[in-house]
C-alpha cells in the first residue's frame, strides 16, 4: 500500500446548529455511509463564523475546511448565511490569492432534512482532498 | 496648485475664532526633507504647517487615538478637531465615521486634492539621488522638486510616486469642509490595481512561492497595525492582553485558552495574522497605502487589502469610503451577491 | 595583527574559512539584511535594516519541548542552541559596539545560557565607514567612532583597491590566519593612508546628541515632564525602533501549545518591546505607563540614563536606524536634546 493511499485528509467543518447540523445527525441516524475524515464544530450560525476560525483551523493543521448552514431564505436568523455567502468569498477568494489549492475551502448549504446531501457533500470534499496531499502551507511547525 | 499659505491660514483663523481645538497637520521634522504629523492648538504655530510630496501619512490615525486614549475627548469631545485630509484619508474618515467612531461635528475636514500628482514613494528616490540626501521636496505641477546639496533636482512625479497614487481613482478628498486644489479625477497613471493584477497574471504556485517568502520575512512589529487609522480595535486579536495569568492560573488552564496567533514570528502565525487583517480590512481600507510605507522589511501588504477592494467592488459592487450613511462591507449583503461557489 | 587584503581575494577568504557559516550584507526585497552567503561578498553596502543581533539573541529562541501524557510527570526536553560557527562579514562600528552592550545584559547578575551559546559562536568582521552610510547616523556623539572596533573580532578599512585588515580579538586572528597566505604586509604608504582614511571618517560631519555625559541626570530631572507626552504625540506604538535596534534586549516568554491531548508544546522566548501597549499591562488592566510619553519616556531613558547608571556607558550606540525607519517621525537624537535643553 502506497502512502498516498494510506493519508487520510482531516476536514474541519464549521455547521450551523439549526440546518447542517441537524442534518448530519440524519445522515448518522439515516445509517448513510460516508467517509469519517470531518471533525463536526457546530456554531449557532453561520454568519457567526469569523475567517479568523477558518485560518486557525488551517494553522492547526487542518488539511481541508468545510463550512455548511442553511439554504439561501431559511436562516433561523433570517439573515446570517447572507452575511456568511460574502465573507466566506472574501477569505475563499484570499486563500486562493496566496496560493493556497481553492479546493482546500468548500462551503455548501445543507438543510435539517438533507442527511444525504451531508453524506454527499463530505465524500466529494474528501475526494478531492485526497490528491492534493498533506497541508502544510498554513499549518504550525511542530518543534521549530 | 496648492498655496500652503492657503492651508496656513485657514488654520490659523479656525484656531483663532475657536471653532476647532486644534489642528493636525503636517510640519517639517528633524530628518533631511521628511514632513512629519503635527498638532498645533494656537493660531501662531500655523505657520509650522507644511504641504509636500513628503505628507504620506494618513492622520486620521490620529483622530482614532483622540478617542482611544484621551478620556476627557472621549467624554467631552468639545469644539471639534481640524485635520489635514488627501483623498485616500477623507475616505477613511468616511469609514470612521460610517462606523460611528466619531461624529461629523467633531471633524472639521480640512481636504488637499492631490491633484495631477500624489505621494513620494522613498525607495523610489533614492536611485535617482545617488547617494546624495535631500533637504526639500516640494510639488511643482507634474514634477516634484527636491533640494540637495549639489543642487535642485527635478523629477518627473510619476516616476518616484507611490504605486498607490498612480493607481489612485479619486485622489480628492471628497468630504470635506474646506478644500485646496482642484479636483482632477480620472487622471490615474495605471490603471486601477495595475500591480494586483499583474501579480495575479502569476499561477499559484508562483503566488505560493511569493507569499511564503514574504510571510517568513514579516517581523511582527506591528508596524502596519499601528499605522492603520482602521485597525482600532481595543484588543486585537494577536495581542495576549486579555489572557492575565495569576498565581492560580493552571498549567491545563493555560493549555487550554484560546491562543489565536503565537507571538512568534513564524511563517504559520504571520500567515494567520496578516491574512486576519487583510480581512479586517476588508471593505474598510482606502487604499492610503501606510501600512506598506511603514513596513521596514518591506512585506507588500497593500497587494493583501488591494485583493479585497477588488473583490469588493466587483462581485458586490462595493466602494469603501464612498459615503457616511452606507452600509459596511461584511455587515451587509444583496440578494444577488455570487453564490455559485456553494455547493 | 594587521595585514592588506587585496579586495578581489575576499571570496577566497570567506571560502577558506569552511568551518565557518558565513554573513553578509545582501540586498533584497529593498533592504539590506545579513544572510548566509557563500562565495561572493560584496561590502558596498549602508547599514543593513535590521542589526546583527539576531545572530547571538534571535527573535525566537525555543527553551524546552514539554509534554505530559495524563496521569503522568510531566517531560521537558531541553532545546540547546547548535554549535555551528558564525562569522558576519561588513558590521558597521555601531553594531559592533552593540555587541559588548548585548553581553552585559546577558551576562551581568544572571548568565544567560542561550545567549552566550550562541554567541561564543559568532565572530564579528566589521568594517570601517569611510563617511556615514546613513543620514542619522551619530555615533560620535555616544563615545563612538566610525572606526571604532568595540565589539569586533576583526575590522576591514576599505583603502579603495584592497583592505586594510586588522585582527582586534583571538577569534579574529584565527580568522585571518586560516588564510594567511592570502594577506599581505601592509606597507608604510598603506598604513599612512588607513591613517589619513580613519582619521577623514572622524572628521566627517554627523548628527549628535549633544553632551551625552550630562544626558544622565537631565533626564533623571525631566521624568515628570509634561515634554514626554508631546514628544510622543505622533508615536504609533508600533515595534520598529526596538526591534531594528542593535542594543534593545526586552524579551517575553511563552508556552505555545502545540497539542491538547496529550499535551505538548515548547517553551519560547520571543523580542518584546516597551512601545507595545501591553508591555506593560498589568493583568488587573492597569498600566503604569500607560501612554505613548511613557513609553518614549522609558525606550530613551533606558539609552541614556538607566543604562548608563548601571554600567557606566550610554546604551545607544548611534546607528540611527530608529531615526530613519519611525513612520512618524520621532527622532532619538532630536528628543534627547529637547528633554535636554528643557531641563536647563
Amino acid at each position: 500500500m502506497s502512502e498516498q493511499q494510506v493519508y487520510e485528509p482531516r476536514v474541519v467543518a464549521f455547521l450551523c446548529k439549526w440546518c447542517s447540523s441537524a442534518g448530519s445527525d440524519l445522515a448518522g441516524v439515516s445509517r448513510i455511509q460516508y467517509p469519517a475524515n470531518a471533525t463536526p464544530i457546530t456554531v449557532p450560525c453561520t454568519g457567526a463564523i469569523s475567517p479568523m476560525y477558518i485560518m486557525s483551523a488551517f494553522n492547526k493543521g487542518a488539511d481541508g475546511v468545510l463550512v455548511s448552514g442553511c439554504h439561501i431564505g431559511d436562516c433561523h436568523y433570517i439573515e446570517g448565511n447572507y452575511l456568511a455567502r460574502r465573507k466566506m468569498q472574501l477569505i475563499m477568494e484570499l486563500l486562493e490569492f496566496i496560493g493556497v489549492e481553492p479546493n482546500r475551502f468548500r462551503m455548501s448549504w445543507v438543510s435539517a432534512a438533507e442527511g444525504a446531501k451531508f453524506a454527499q457533500v463530505i465524500t466529494d470534499f474528501v475526494n478531492d482532498l485526497k490528491p492534493l496531499g498533506p497541508q502544510e502551507k498554513l499549518k504550525k511547525a511542530e518543534h521549530s | 496648485m496648492i498655496n500652503v499659505q492657503d492651508i496656513r491660514d485657514t488654520a490659523r483663523d479656525l484656531l483663532a475664532k475657536g471653532e476647532v481645538r486644534a489642528v493636525i497637520g503636517y510640519r517639517r521634522g528633524s530628518r533631511g526633507m521628511l514632513a512629519e504629523p503635527a498638532f498645533i492648538t494656537s493660531p501662531e504655530q500655523a505657520d509650522e504647517l507644511v504641504w509636500d510630496p513628503t505628507c504620506f501619512h494618513n492622520l486620521s490615525l490620529y483622530l482614532v487615538h483622540d478617542r482611544k486614549f484621551l478620556d476627557h475627548i472621549r467624554k467631552n469631545p468639545g469644539a471639534p478637531v481640524a485635520i489635514i485630509a488627501k483623498g485616500c484619508d477623507a475616505r477613511s474618515i468616511v469609514v470612521l465615521l460610517q462606523e460611528h467612531y466619531f461624529k461629523r461635528e467633531d471633524v472639521y475636514i480640512i481636504g488637499v486634492s492631490c491633484e495631477g500628482t500624489g505621494v513620494l514613494d522613498e525607495r523610489k528616490l533614492a536611485p535617482h539621488l545617488n547617494g546624495a540626501q535631500a533637504s526639500n521636496a516640494a510639488f511643482d505641477g507634474d514634477d516634484f522638486v527636491f533640494t540637495t546639496a549639489e543642487g535642485e533636482k527635478r523629477l518627473q512625479a510619476r516616476e518616484v510616486m507611490a504605486d498607490r497614487c498612480l493607481e489612485c481613482r479619486i485622489p480628492f478628498p471628497k468630504e470635506h469642509n474646506a478644500v485646496f486644489g482642484e479636483d482632477k479625477a480620472g487622471r490615474q497613471m495605471e490603471a486601477p490595481f495595475a500591480a494586483l493584477t499583474r501579480f495575479e497574471e502569476q499561477g499559484s504556485g508562483e503566488r505560493w512561492d511569493f507569499w511564503s517568502h514574504h510571510f517568513d520575512r514579516c517581523i511582527r512589529c506591528f508596524a502596519c497595525r499601528s499605522v492603520c487609522p482602521m485597525c482600532y480595535c481595543d484588543e486585537c486579536v494577536v495581542d495576549s492582553i486579555t489572557f492575565p495569568v495569576t498565581t492560580e492560573t493552571t498549567a491545563e488552564d493555560k493549555a487550554n485558552r484560546v491562543r489565536w496567533i503565537e507571538r512568534s514570528a513564524v511563517r504559520s502565525e504571520n500567515i494567520t495574522y496578516l491574512m486576519t487583517r487583510a480581512m479586517h480590512l476588508a471593505g474598510r481600507c482606502t487604499d492610503c497605502g501606510e501600512c506598506e510605507r511603514a513596513c521596514p522589511v518591506n512585506v507588500p501588504i497593500r497587494l493583501l487589502n488591494n485583493k479585497m477592494e477588488r473583490e469588493a467592488r466587483e462581485q458586490f459592487g462595493f466602494e469603501p469610503g464612498a459615503s457616511i450613511g452606507g452600509p459596511s462591507l461584511v455587515a451587509s449583503f444583496l440578494d444577488s451577491d455570487p453564490g455559485d461557489f456553494i455547493r | 595583527m594587521e595585514k592588506i587584503l587585496n579586495k578581489k581575494h575576499i571570496d577566497d577568504w570567506i571560502a577558506a574559512l569552511d568551518s565557518w557559516d558565513i554573513l553578509g550584507p545582501v540586498l533584497e526585497d529593498g533592504i539590506w539584511a545579513y544572510q548566509p552567503v557563500s562565495g561572493a561578498v560584496r561590502l558596498d553596502h549602508p547599514n543593513t535594516r535590521q542589526s546583527p543581533k539576531g545572530l547571538a539573541f534571535p527573535q525566537r529562541e525555543i527553551f524546552f519541548k514539554f509534554e505530559q501524557i495524563k496521569g503522568e510527570a510531566p517531560r521537558l526536553t531541553q532545546v540547546v542552541p547548535d554549535e555551528q560557527r558564525h562569522a558576519v562579514f561588513g558590521v558597521r562600528p555601531c553594531d559592533g559596539r552593540g555587541v559588548p552592550r548585548m553581553d552585559l545584559v546577558f551576562t551581568d547578575h544572571v548568565e544567560d545560557n542561550y545567549y552566550q551559546a550562541r554567541r561564543k559562536n559568532v565572530a564579528y568582521v566589521g568594517l570601517a565607514c569611510n563617511k556615514p552610510p546613513g543620514p542619522n547616523c551619530f555615533c560620535l556623539s555616544v563615545g563612538g567612532s566610525p572606526v571604532s572596533t568595540d565589539g569586533l573580532d576583526v575590522q576591514m578599512t576599505d583603502l579603495g583597491d584592497r583592505y586594510f585588515v586588522k585582527a582586534v580579538t583571538e577569534t579574529g586572528k584565527g580568522l585571518m590566519t586560516a588564510a594567511g597566505k592570502l594577506f599581505a604586509e601592509p606597507s608604510a604608504a598603506d598604513q599612512k593612508q588607513v591613517e589619513q582614511v580613519h582619521a577623514d571618517a572622524v572628521a566627517h560631519p554627523q548628527r549628535a546628541v549633544r553632551n551625552v555625559e550630562a544626558v544622565p541626570a537631565k533626564l533623571k530631572a525631566s521624568f515628570k515632564s509634561p515634554l514626554w507626552q508631546e514628544l510622543a504625540r505622533a508615536c504609533i506604538g508600533c515595534g520598529i525602533c526596538t526591534f531594528l535596534c542593535p542594543t534593545c534586549h526586552c524579551f517575553d516568554i511563552n508556552d505555545e501549545v502545540q497539542s491538547k491531548a496529550p499535551l505538548k508544546g515548547i517553551r519560547v522566548r520571543t523580542w518584546d518591546n516597551c512601545q507595545f501597549p501591553d508591555f506593560t499591562m498589568h493583568s488587573s488592566g492597569h498600566n503604569p505607563r500607560e501612554n505613548t510619553g511613557a513609553r518614549l519616556r522609558q525606550r530613551v531613558a533606558h539609552k541614556f540614563q538607566y543604562f548608563p547608571e548601571n554600567f557606566g556607558m550610554p546604551q545607544c550606540t548611534g546607528c540611527g536606524r530608529c531615526v530613519s525607519e519611525c513612520p512618524v517621525g520621532i527622532d532619538i537624537v532630536a528628543v534627547v536634546n529637547k528633554v535636554v535643553e528643557n531641563a536647563g
